[in-house]
């Protein structure tokens, strides 16, 4: 079937430049400035690198949809290979209607995120159809339909007779991937593209979304050109591999090569980043001394969310984010809190903060069952316990400069009497997280992801709290910083000798970090013990599952 | 909101100039040429207004009888002259102090109080105007010298002693100069005009400085606490929204007869519910930002929680809903004048439309000048709003 000595695609020096027209000047953003990539068919080729190094262009630039007003491509050639033609086909010189045909019928794509990518107001079974119709104009409806039937069945999507009439607000994000994947495939294209298709996913259907590309890959004999931040994901599925990073291949070659021998310095620092190789470097601590000391316990808590209906907006049932969830959390521990996305994580962070009122049950602190206080009695609790979010863009007030946001709530505590002690302590809570005093006079958007992170230690440190929620505070951010930050909290453990209470879905992370893990499962603490214990010989199956479906660096 | 300010004080660890978010806003909008038109035609109608009775008046400044040296123009001054002029100088001078918005406030409004009651008890104009008498007195020869008003006419001052003098072309009589003609009845086109701006501007700002207020007080609970207090406030919304204004003011002219402050304070009252759907709406929103919820969980107070880290990151479509509400609240007065309810004798500017449009043959300088009068103000504030929602956020402002 296959000619394995053409290549699929041959990308050669490609450079695809942005015009940023601004006002005064107009600046040129050299997003791919240069890259090579052979692909051949059957081949799964993996590209990584952080936000902003030009992987997802790469992508874009190769089926056109990049807006022309602002691209240009100064040089480069990507020519693609179609299966029953001698001739190779430029594509950024095919003109747009041919390009038109090709997208989706030789050239299939799949989005990050599957929320967004499917149309809500069609059934699922009319966009596949649409889809199919248009690129193969001979078949007939029922044909169609029964094409999308059996690729549906392709994807795993359970009762695909009854699934294909569904909209896409009645699948969960698992199967909308599952859909995306199926439409991308309907049409039999030769070259696949997915951009980060699993980001958005829990690690468990990650796994098997992975592994039904991989097996469809296999039979198909497709080319996949796998966009993904992850080496763990890398490691699983990829052929070859290449290296990004602001525009440029660094390096490219075998996975195994790549991963295990690594030439170029940027390389060696990404997979040193890993939190499943930063484990060596781990500052050593032992909490054992006062671990018998508990900071928060907390008792039969349960926060559940009412659902309403009908005119007079009578409570029907519930949404029991949160139910019946004991934990200890003993001073001066990193205790982990992991589960996937809707498990209630996040709710029991932010409820022992009163951030959402508990509806039942007890948090305990200092001997103070604090979810009975009011809120006026409850804020002399908030000094002592703080919370960082995750999304460091929207975590800091934008209209404030950073001395303001840092010395608010000084002002408001009383901590230090004047304005200009309130300052120096914001400069040393800077210097702490590794940040310059003069960034105080600057507004939140003056700086990068990793920066705003920093800084919103840095606010939590500000009253000097005891207790700290961590809300996957790292899940935002691209790997090496990820490891800075890890780091960073690690020595302010050590330094400040904080409790802290980890929310991820990350394993590689909680390994790294926590001492204990506490795993939940809709609502319920399932699992809870000694990291190594839980990581290593889970005892629960729904850990079992979860620990198994990590991707990971296999030699 | 008093620390604010506090951050002004220099320090030695940075080399950046430092402002506040207030200063920095002021400073940026003002740095940009739509707003600095805006205020420059806001500020020249402020002095007018404020120095009307100067400018335009029928009473010389100064005038000698038989080497007796009087100003019938101060004699003739009311009291709200007297405390429009206290408050602008006032103001003027504290513009230029060191003190922080509080204080400065309260010295205003305290300069205010003092006028008001002491001006009480000793301004006491005569109540007879006799516009015409000073003229007369200097044609018959009767004085020494006289000094008069760049304009030497008042806004109801009708030149009966000229006999018939109703629309007067501008500029067609050499002995009287009318810049901008003269209205139906005989009075300056442009004395009337000047006299009116005070109208324009009180009405425009106090009326919608009452919506502003009621409506982000009330719109920014009912964001921030949502649940019950949204649906109550909504309700409240509505039952506001229902009300017709015009018929509401019919009704309150018709029981404590016409007074523009009635007025703006009915149309205040009526048009807050605009400004409370969108200060809602923005807080619905910031509610859930992470940065609020920091706030929330630092222990931060409840106002500085709401008026600090919400509203500038929710005010912009307020500003900007603003800048129209005060060229609405001048058309609403225009309304209410074109119906026969404005104030009796006061000019205004939609009065004069209204004038223009009643009289039997077409005189364009009775529509164009407080036609383009009211097209400008409603430009200027417009411009000042845009250069305000631009420099109110900081991903536009240059670093």
């Amino acid at each position: 079937m296959s000619d394995n000595s053409l290549p699929l695609l041959e990308i050669s020096n490609l450079k695809t430049w942005f015009n940023a027209h601004d006002a005064n000047q107009s600046e040129i953003v050299k997003a791919v400035d240069g890259i090579d990539i052979t692909m051949h068919r059957g081949q799964t080729f993996c590209l990584v690198g952080e936000s902003g190094s030009g992987k997802s262009i790469t992508a874009l630039s190769m089926i056109g949809l990049l807006p022309k007003q602002v691209t240009s491509h100064p040089a480069g050639r990507i020519l693609f290979y179609p299966e029953h033609k001698q001739t190779a086909l430029d594509l950024l010189k095919t003109p747009e209607q041919q390009l038109r045909t090709i997208r989706g019928s030789q050239i299939a794509m799949i989005f990050q995120e599957p929320m967004n990518s499917l149309n809500p107001v069609f059934t699922i079974g009319d966009q596949i159809i649409e889809a199919l119709l248009l690129h193969q104009p001979e078949l007939s409806y029922e044909a169609a339909r029964m094409k999308t039937i059996q690729a549906l069945t392709d994807v795993c999507i359970p009762n695909p007779e009854q699934r294909i009439d569904n909209y896409p607000h009645q699948l969960s994000g698992g199967q909308r991937q599952r859909v995306m994947i199926a439409m991308a495939i309907a049409c039999e294209p030769e070259l696949l593209i997915a951009d980060e298709p699993t980001t958005a996913l829990d690690v468990t259907v990650q796994k098997e979304v992975l592994q039904l590309m991989k097996d469809l890959q296999r039979n198909r004999n497709m080319g996949l050109l796998l966009i993904t931040h992850d080496f763990g994901i890398v490691s699983e599925m990829g052929d070859q591999l290449a290296v990004m990073r602001r525009g440029r291949l660094l390096e490219s070659g075998s996975v195994q090569s790549i991963l295990f021998n690594p030439q170029h310095d940027y390389t060696k620092k990404l997979i040193a980043a890993l939190p499943h190789n930063l484990q060596q470097h781990k500052p050593e601590y032992s909490p054992a001394q006062n671990s018998n000391q508990t900071l928060i316990s907390i008792k039969q808590l349960k926060v559940w969310f009412p659902i309403k209906k009908g005119l007079l907006k009578q409570t029907v049932g519930h949404v029991k984010a949160v139910d019946e969830v004991d934990l200890d959390i003993h001073k001066g521990q990193i205790v982990a809190l992991v589960g996937e996305s809707g498990c209630g994580k996040t709710t029991l962070g932010r409820s022992i903060l009163r951030l959402t009122e508990p509806t039942a049950g007890q948090i305990v602190i200092n001997q103070t069952d604090v979810s009975e206080l009011s809120r006026a009695e409850f804020r002399p609790f908030r000094k002592t316990l703080q919370f960082i979010f995750q999304d460091p863009m929207s975590s800091l007030n934008p209209r404030l400069t950073i001395a303001t946001t840092l010395t608010e709530p000084m002002a408001v505590h009383k901590i230090c009497d004047t304005q200009q002690q309130r300052i120096d302590l914001a400069v040393e809570l800077l210097e702490q997280v590794q940040l310059d005093a003069s960034h105080l006079w600057r507004y939140p958007h003056q700086f990068s992801g990793g920066q705003r992170q920093r800084i919103g230690i840095a606010r939590a440190l500000a009253l000097n709290p005891d207790f700290i929620i961590c809300d996957e505070v790292t899940s935002a951010l691209d790997v090496s910083v990820q490891a800075e930050i890890l780091q960073l909290l690690l020595e302010l453990r050590q330094q400040r000798g904080l409790t802290l209470l980890f929310i991820t879905h990350n394993i590689g992370v909680v390994e790294y970090i926590s001492d204990i893990t506490a795993v939940m499962y809709q609502g319920k603490i399932v699992e809870q013990g000694l990291t190594d214990q839980v990581c290593t010989n889970p005892a629960h199956p729904y850990t079992q599952k979860l620990i198994s479906a990590v991707p990971r660096i296999a030699a | 909101m008093t620390e604010l300010n506090s951050n002004s004080q220099p320090s030695a660890s940075s080399t950046q100039t430092r402002y506040s978010f207030t200063q920095r806003v002021i400073k940026d909008t003002f740095t940009r040429w739509g707003a600095r038109i805006g205020l420059a035609w806001i500020a020249i109608l402020t002095v007018v207004a404020v120095f009307a009775p100067f400018v335009a008046s029928s009473f010389p400044w100064l005038i000698s009888q038989s080497g007796v040296v009087t100003s019938p123009l101060l004699e003739h001054l009311s009291l709200a002259d007297v405390t429009l002029l206290m408050t602008f100088f006032t103001a003027f001078f504290l513009c230029f102090t060191q003190l922080n918005l509080e204080k400065k406030a309260i010295i205003l409004i305290a300069a205010v109080i003092i006028t008001l009651v002491a001006g009480s008890l000793t301004i006491n104009p005569p109540k007879l105007s006799i516009y015409e008498h000073y003229r007369t007195l200097h044609q018959q020869g009767d004085v020494d010298w006289v000094i008069y008003p760049p304009i030497p006419f008042s806004a109801q001052d009708y030149l009966r002693d000229y006999g018939d003098t109703g629309l007067e072309h501008p500029l067609s009589k050499n002995d009287r100069r009318h810049w901008f003609g003269t209205e139906e009845n005989g009075a300056d086109v442009l004395s009337r005009m000047i006299h009116a701006s005070r109208i324009a501007l009180a009405i425009g700002f106090i009326a919608t400085g009452i919506a502003m207020s009621i409506g982000i007080v009330i719109g920014g609970l009912m964001g921030f606490f949502s649940g019950k207090v949204d649906m109550i406030g909504m309700r409240i919304v509505e039952v506001f929204e229902a009300i017709p204004t015009l018929f509401l003011l019919l009704t309150f002219v018709a029981f404590f007869g016409r007074s523009l402050y009635l007025m703006m304070v009915i149309i205040g009252i009526t048009g807050w519910t605009g400004y409370a759907r969108y200060i809602r709406a923005e807080f619905l929103r910031l509610r859930q930002q992470d940065f609020v919820q920091a706030a929330i969980s630092l222990g931060l107070p409840l106002p500085s929680i709401l008026f600090r880290h919400m509203l500038p990151n929710g005010i912009a479509p307020v500003l900007v809903a603003a800048s129209f509400g005060v060229a609405s609240a001048i058309l609403s007065e225009a309304t209410l004048s074109f119906l026969g309810l404005g104030l009796v004798g006061e000019p205004s500017w939609g009065q004069m439309l209204n004038q223009a449009v009643k009289s039997s043959s077409f005189n364009w300088w009775m529509a164009a000048f407080p036609g383009g009068a009211i097209f400008l103000t409603v430009f200027a504030y417009n411009l000042i709003g845009e250069a305000m929602r631009d420099a109110i956020d900081p991903h536009l402002h240059k670093s």
